[in-house]
């Protein structure tokens, strides 16, 4: 179920009213009956990968708790490999198979699957648990249906943020009291949400789907200009989703944490990732890059470990070369501007200009490597980026921008500034009644008559 | 709670104000431009037509596609008009079927000029290739502007997904789940029970072409032919039985004639393609049609086989277009049931 649907604007008031008419020891019920239903609502058959996921991970917590030494460190592995296992099978099956292909020439077959929505969000936060577990952070979870809805939590299921056991557990566990400003909080950052998603990513995909589609006819100023709509498409449509997320739960009194915090207003490539999906980015520091020493290590081990990190993180996303690449490119960048930043002066480090020169610069880098992450292979990334570049007069068309969708940009872009260091819903309650409603209509406005037309499923539920 | 009651009952009236405010700026600048850019055109076909026809021709590509080598481009709807004394014209477009039919004729005003509505019975839009077409998620949302609703409200259906739009894998999915469980209306005696199992006899040279002979490409187009025409039609689940069976109910709330015009199938090629079992699945479901709306009261124009298989004009896929001689043979079989 899209959050962007009809059926979700049907179902999340149903669930929300239940919830709080029920007494809390049944809530885990409705939540798990509610998530069940929302998830099966994609595809229903993939409902079971995510109950075997539970059941393993389950079992999993209460062996790696009671056991000690080897025993302890197997049932890990067995969680790990059960979930990279599933992970693997689904989504990586036909590019192991791709790249055997090249070494041996025995033709075996691709599989013919649908890939289960959110599959790589479900994994990576139910290892986490486990995880948790064995280094003792963490108690296993007794009560089955409590450790289900954790991996199952529909606002947050198929698209993160990726969450800790150690918070959204907590945050499951916790009597929630019915309470005005929850709710509205809630509500204020669904409407933004749809906002984001609908009036920009929705507005900005068949511009870039019309590019992506043949590149080499459009003059390079399109290309550039396609170029900065995925930028702003990719973050609009995967911010919306988390902004709807984090709204929805936070109706039911459940807190989840901020995924983004206006990563494109990064004066670095350090910073952005701070900012940036900041739960996957947490996930592969503490899971990935700790384990492999960190930042306690010689240079070169440093350097590998880092570009290992991004290029896994590239990978996590899809199953093709050019998402890694876009991992590694991060990576590569990321080095390189330590390595810059070291020579420059605190005091010129801290200068606005110096900031602002670096936002600039962090925004068009990140924009030029996202055409790896958009293209379908390598080499039509090349032909994107060769086209930006080419001034020749083989090319014939230009993308058309329509005055309302650079109206709407300019409205995102404001609030964006509006709430740099603060979120939508904080900023709203705190400011003036009159702008409020102001604000509440014209987003409301903008959603009934400029939203996109065509509906696009959100990027991220691929992944 | 109370709180959220009060300000409910203050912000529904206000929401309701701006909701009417906006549909009318929406109609008024973005409306029509929105109907175009989801291929929703025939709004304006049927709203130009209605005040100026006798009988409207409900169709999609069978219509009007004409072969390179056709002297006459005329399409049915036209020849009828030219056959008869009354003023019939064409509401078509390629791959839509009876929902958007349904739907557009829902939006015809009471006092229109319209007294006769003839809508193309396509056999084959019964069957799940059709029913799972890649392009159902594209027709589905332009149905949306066809529906009689407030436009603000179809452009929010709209916006918020409120139309059939699975993706394309499920939509293959689906169609395969049909392919190899559907049982087919078949002699006990016949082996392949399911349209994957014969398919796959066909194509791997188990079951031979009614000649005997190996020829690729005729077993390409004959693979084809089964996925294309074997199928059962459940009147209870399928979902252009529910939609006919809508159409004919609006036609009699509207006093308007229905003719259902059952279109004209490569019944020849099918039979001599893959044999006599396809053809009796063909003229079953062709039978459980007439059958079906004769007893309504609709008057149904059996076309079915009255073009010759050379008169098809894709001779090497399954289609319902049809050269000049085939278009006006359509054309006089309907006339008689105008007169």
């Amino acid at each position: 179920m899209l959050f962007n649907s009809l059926h979700f604007l049907l179902f999340f008031p149903i669930v929300t009213i239940l919830f709080y008419l029920l007494k809390h020891k049944w809530r885990w019920i409705l939540l798990f009956i509610a998530s069940t239903y929302f998830y099966s609502a994609f595809y229903l058959p993939y409902i079971l990968i995510l109950y075997a996921i539970i059941i393993v991970d389950y079992f999993c917590g209460l062996l790696i708790e009671k056991r000690q030494g080897k025993v302890k460190l197997f049932w890990l592995l067995f969680s790990i490999i059960s979930n990279i296992g599933l992970l693997t099978y689904f989504k990586y099956f036909n590019f192991f198979i791709d790249i055997f292909h090249v070494f041996v020439p025995q033709k075996l077959h691709h599989l013919d699957i649908l890939l289960p929505i959110g599959l790589s969000f479900h994994t990576f936060q139910s290892l986490s648990y486990t995880i948790e577990v064995y280094k003792g952070n963490q108690k296993a979870e007794k009560h089955l249906g409590y450790f289900a809805n954790y991996v199952l939590f529909f606002p947050q299921m198929v698209a993160g943020p990726i969450e800790k056991y150690s918070t959204l557990g907590k945050e499951l566990r916790a009597k929630h009291k019915f309470k005005y400003k929850n709710i509205s909080n809630g509500l204020r950052l669904i409407l933004y949400g749809l906002f984001v998603k609908m009036c920009i990513a929705d507005n900005l995909a068949p511009l870039v789907n019309e590019f992506y589609l043949n590149p080499t006819h459009y003059y390079s100023s399109s290309a550039w200009i396609a170029l900065f709509a995925f930028s702003i498409q990719i973050y609009a449509d995967f911010y919306g989703y988390s902004t709807i997320a984090i709204g929805a739960a936070a109706i039911l009194g459940i807190n989840l944490m901020d995924n983004f915090k206006q990563p494109y207003f990064a004066s670095s490539f350090y910073q952005f990732w701070q900012k940036w999906h900041i739960s996957l980015t947490t996930w592969f520091r503490n899971y990935v890059f700790f384990p492999l020493g960190g930042s306690y290590v010689n240079a070169f081990r440093w350097v590998f470990n880092i570009l290992l990190v991004f290029s896994l993180s590239g990978f996590w996303h899809g199953a093709n070369y050019t998402f890694i690449i876009w991992g590694f490119l991060h990576g590569l960048f990321y080095l390189l501007e330590k390595g810059l930043v070291k020579f420059y002066p605190e005091t010129i480090k801290q200068n606005v200009v110096f900031k602002f020169l670096g936002a600039n610069i962090t925004f068009i880098l990140v924009t030029l490597i996202w055409v790896f992450f958009r293209a379908e292979n390598f080499d039509k990334a090349i032909l994107v980026l060769n086209q930006c570049f080419t001034y020749g007069f083989d090319s014939s068309l230009n993308l058309k921008i329509s005055f309302e969708l650079i109206s709407m940009l300019v409205i995102f872009f404001l609030i964006e500034i509006a709430i740099f260091n603060t979120r939508f819903d904080y900023f709203l309650k705190n400011s003036h009644v009159i702008f409020r409603w102001t604000g509440y209509i014209i987003l409301i406005i903008s959603l009934l008559l400029f939203s996109g037309i065509q509906s696009f499923q959100f990027i991220y539920f691929q992944f | 709670m109370k709180k959220l009651f009060y300000k409910l009952c203050i912000l529904l009236p206000v929401f309701v104000f701006c909701l009417l405010t906006t549909n009318y700026f929406y109609v008024k600048y973005y409306y029509w431009s929105n109907a175009e850019a989801i291929d929703a055109k025939l709004l304006f076909t049927q709203d130009s037509l209605e005040n100026c026809s006798d009988v409207l021709y409900y169709a999609e590509s069978s219509n009007a596609t004409a072969a390179n080598t056709d002297t006459c481009l005329q399409s049915i709807s036209q020849m009828i008009d030219s056959l008869s004394p009354l003023k019939v014209n064409a509401v078509d477009h390629g791959a839509i079927h009876a929902r958007t039919f349904l739907q557009l004729i829902k939006n015809l005003k009471t006092d229109s000029k319209v007294k006769t509505i003839i809508v193309t019975l396509n056999s084959r839009s019964f069957g799940s290739p059709w029913i799972n077409s890649h392009l159902e998620t594209n027709i589905a949302q332009a149905n949306v502007m066809y529906e009689p609703n407030l436009p603000i409200f179809k452009r929010i259906k709209l916006s918020f997904n409120g139309y059939d739009n699975k993706s394309i894998q499920l939509r293959d999915q689906d169609l395969e789940k049909d392919w190899s469980s559907v049982k087919l209306n078949v002699p006990e005696s016949f082996p392949y029970k399911t349209v994957r199992q014969w398919d796959n006899a066909m194509a791997n040279g188990t079951y031979l072409l009614p000649n005997g002979e190996w020829d690729m490409p005729k077993i390409t187009l004959a693979c084809h032919y089964i996925k294309t025409y074997a199928f059962p039609i459940d009147v209870n689940t399928n979902p252009r039985i529910q939609d006919f069976d809508e159409i004919v109910s609006i036609s009699k709330q509207k006093n308007l004639k229905l003719i259902f015009h059952l279109l004209a199938e490569n019944v020849q090629y099918a039979d001599s393609l893959v044999g006599k079992e396809l053809v009796n699945i063909m003229h079953q479901n062709k039978q459980l049609l007439i059958d079906r709306y004769h007893k309504d009261g609709v008057a149904v124009v059996n076309s079915f086989e009255i073009v010759n298989g050379l008169d098809f004009i894709d001779q090497d896929w399954t289609t319902e277009h049809y050269n000049q001689t085939g278009r006006l043979a359509l054309a006089k079989n309907v006339l008689k049931y105008l007169q």
